[in-house]
């Protein structure tokens, strides 16, 4: 089923426009560093010139010239807290799965103590082959895989995350994949058996199959649900397919009435003027 | 003359045992069960969406309404994840409160999931006794953060408030009726013949199966593996406590209840050194009123009584609120594991298999 957000089959919703984010990661958080840091200097190249002109002012008038301007202490100190900054990681894991994958590795690092592996989208299979099989690696176990939508991501829509254990060296990896609108990716069922539910949740969610599952049906939600409640379009209220009115429709019949009017359950909820 | 055919057979999702909406399809040929589908869904209340759709620290309530047994746990794993994005470092005596509520709240869900389990196998009186203890631990909560279910008692950076006065004498009050509870438990049903019959050798779940399909918890202790995220990757103050992690070899429901009855005597024993070394100092970390996320995801699991909770939570450049809050709940991924517990099962063993799994259905829909 299809999925393309109507506006008007649910006039009354107010609809947020999708945010953008960019994936976690080095590269983002390389072209943050670098937008902050003009910002700064911007701010600061102003505030130097402003101070020029004013002083310039001040000697022009014979008056007492301004202070020069300082720049700001960082104000992260009065707390105590730190945002954990993504970096290269020498993990053996990591080093060892990037000789396994070669060129299939996009990015890996190293963010609040958990390393990831972003992998190119057709060989997650062989990634997570390697990472169940491989003697050095053995991640015997997926604890969770989910995913998240990025409506406005240049070249991708959904970022697929695998939550990795190794229970024999208490170790954590998490493996990443871009993926485009309409793209299927490999079943993890077929490696790890864990991964049948979480992919059918995925699938109830936001609305990805995946090739080679077992049972690709809806988990949380009712079989006809319409939408995937957890992209980013989807409005939080809901799209009002099963809102109804009680309050002025106690004896059913406007239920009914627009029921048979739709040809289908899909009741829009305008606000109803009492007759 | 006679034809057979395999029954199907809805179980729930109103079935008194099934602890909640849990719905299993079984196909049943007489007694014995053929296949059997679990069906979930029926409490789904969209917790992932409506915390992405709220500010960071208004996602708590939420978690109290997932493992409504265990509310105290789901906070912890919350309060902590948040932490980890953020950076924040919570003070030690906040650490050793949150440990000491966190072992508290085991005792509690496991004294629930004892009279429950042993209720559905015919054991009632079992179940009037663990409502009695868990009565103690709920005023224990209450003392703490005026309610008993529900808990919220988690902040981000540390704790709300410190412990009320007279909170020491009340928990280890508290455990003294516990302590006897635990041995009068072990009475009325180690030895039972019944409670034997019923128990020993059903639904077993081997290491390997637990490790495939994701299975943690007690359940995969009782299948002999040694996996504890309170060891593995210890979070609050867990690695400044000494204690056991109770294994089994048998994998059935009987191992499954001697690894919780020993993790109830652990927590009393983690409890009690919080209570000893419990230091001084503030229980909230400096943070500011509103957080503001930077780019960053992380996964932080932690022990719940039921097995590995955790929390994936991706935030964005000057957000409020999470771009994506996604948790793992142990049910959910324990739950799927039914029906290879039930193969060349009884019917009369359902009960017990959903029943050994502890599931709260709250937790599993979200």
């Amino acid at each position: 089923m299809s999925y393309v957000y109507d506006p008007k089959s649910a006039p009354n919703r107010k609809i947020e426009m999708p945010r953008t984010a960019p994936v976690p990661g080095l590269a983002a958080y390389a072209a943050d560093m670098k937008a902050t840091a003009a910002a700064e200097e911007a701010k600061w190249q102003k505030l130097c010139a402003d101070y020029e002109t004013a002083k310039a002012k001040a000697e022009s008038e014979g008056k007492e010239p301004p202070k020069p301007p300082v720049r700001a202490a960082s104000k992260s100190d009065a707390y105590e807290m730190q945002w954990p900054v993504p970096k290269e990681s020498q993990d053996q894991d990591l080093r060892r799965l990037r000789e396994l994958l070669g060129g299939h590795v996009e990015e890996s690092f190293e963010q609040a103590g958990e390393i990831v592996c972003q992998v190119k989208k057709e060989a997650i299979l062989d990634a997570l082959t390697h990472c169940h099989q491989d003697a050095a690696l053995r991640y015997e176990m997926l604890s969770d895989m989910t995913a998240t939508h990025y409506p406005a991501g240049l070249g991708f829509a959904f970022s697929v995350v695998y939550h990795l254990t190794s229970v024999r060296r208490c170790k954590r990896l998490r493996l990443r994949i871009l993926i485009p609108e309409k793209f299927e990716p490999e079943s993890a069922t077929q490696i790890y058996p864990a991964a049948n539910w979480p992919e059918r949740e995925v699938y109830d969610m936001l609305g990805i199959r995946f090739k080679k599952h077992p049972d690709m049906t809806r988990i949380l939600c009712p079989e006809d649900w319409e939408g995937y409640p957890l992209r980013k379009e989807y409005p939080v209220v809901g799209l009002g397919q099963r809102e109804i009115n009680y309050r002025e429709d106690r004896s059913g019949i406007l239920q009914r009435k627009a029921m048979e009017a739709a040809g289908h359950f899909e009741i829009n909820a305008k606000p109803l003027k009492a007759e | 003359m006679f034809k057979t055919q395999v029954m199907e057979i809805n179980m729930g999702p109103q079935h008194p045992s099934t602890h909640g909406v849990l719905r299993l399809k079984l196909g049943l040929d007489g007694e014995n069960v053929k296949s059997c589908y679990p069906i979930i869904g029926y409490l789904h209340r969209g917790v992932e969406k409506i915390c992405e759709n709220k500010a960071f620290f208004q996602g708590q309530v939420w978690t109290d309404r997932m493992d409504y047994c265990s509310a105290v746990s789901n906070n912890l794993g919350w309060a902590e994840a948040l932490e980890k994005l953020f950076g924040i470092r919570v003070p030690r005596r906040a650490r050793y409160l949150r440990t000491m509520l966190n072992e508290l709240n085991r005792l509690n869900s496991h004294l629930v999931w004892l009279g429950t389990h042993a209720m559905d196998i015919g054991a009632l009186s079992v179940f009037l006794y663990t409502w009695r203890d868990r009565e103690k631990i709920l005023d224990v909560f209450e003392a703490f953060c005026g309610s008993r279910l529900t808990t919220t008692a988690m902040r981000i950076g540390g704790l709300q408030e410190d412990v009320p006065e007279g909170f020491e004498k009340m928990v280890r009050d508290a455990f003294e009726s516990v302590r006897i509870g635990i041995q009068e438990y072990e009475t009325l049903l180690s030895e039972n013949r019944i409670w034997l019959k019923r128990t020993v050798g059903i639904a077993k779940l081997s290491a390997d199966d637990c490790l495939a399909y994701g299975v943690t918890g007690p359940i995969l202790r009782a299948a002999g593996v040694a996996y504890d995220i309170r060891k593995a990757h210890p979070y609050a103050a867990y690695d400044e406590m000494k204690f056991e992690i109770p294994t089994r070899t048998e994998a059935d429901t009987y191992a499954r209840y001697l690894v919780r009855l020993e993790e109830m005597r652990q927590s009393i024993h983690i409890v009690e050194q919080c209570l000893e070394g419990l230091p001084e100092g503030p229980v909230m970390a400096k943070i500011p009123k509103t957080l503001k996320s930077e780019v960053g995801e992380v996964y932080h699991p932690t022990e719940a009584p039921k097995g590995e909770i955790g929390f994936y939570v991706v935030s964005e450049k000057g957000g409020v609120n999470p771009y994506r809050f996604h948790i793992r709940t142990p049910g959910f991924l324990n739950v799927q594991a039914i029906p290879l517990m039930l193969q060349d099962a009884l019917v009369a063993d359902v009960v017990t298999a959903v029943g050994t799994l502890d599931v709260v259905l709250g937790e599993i829909d979200r």
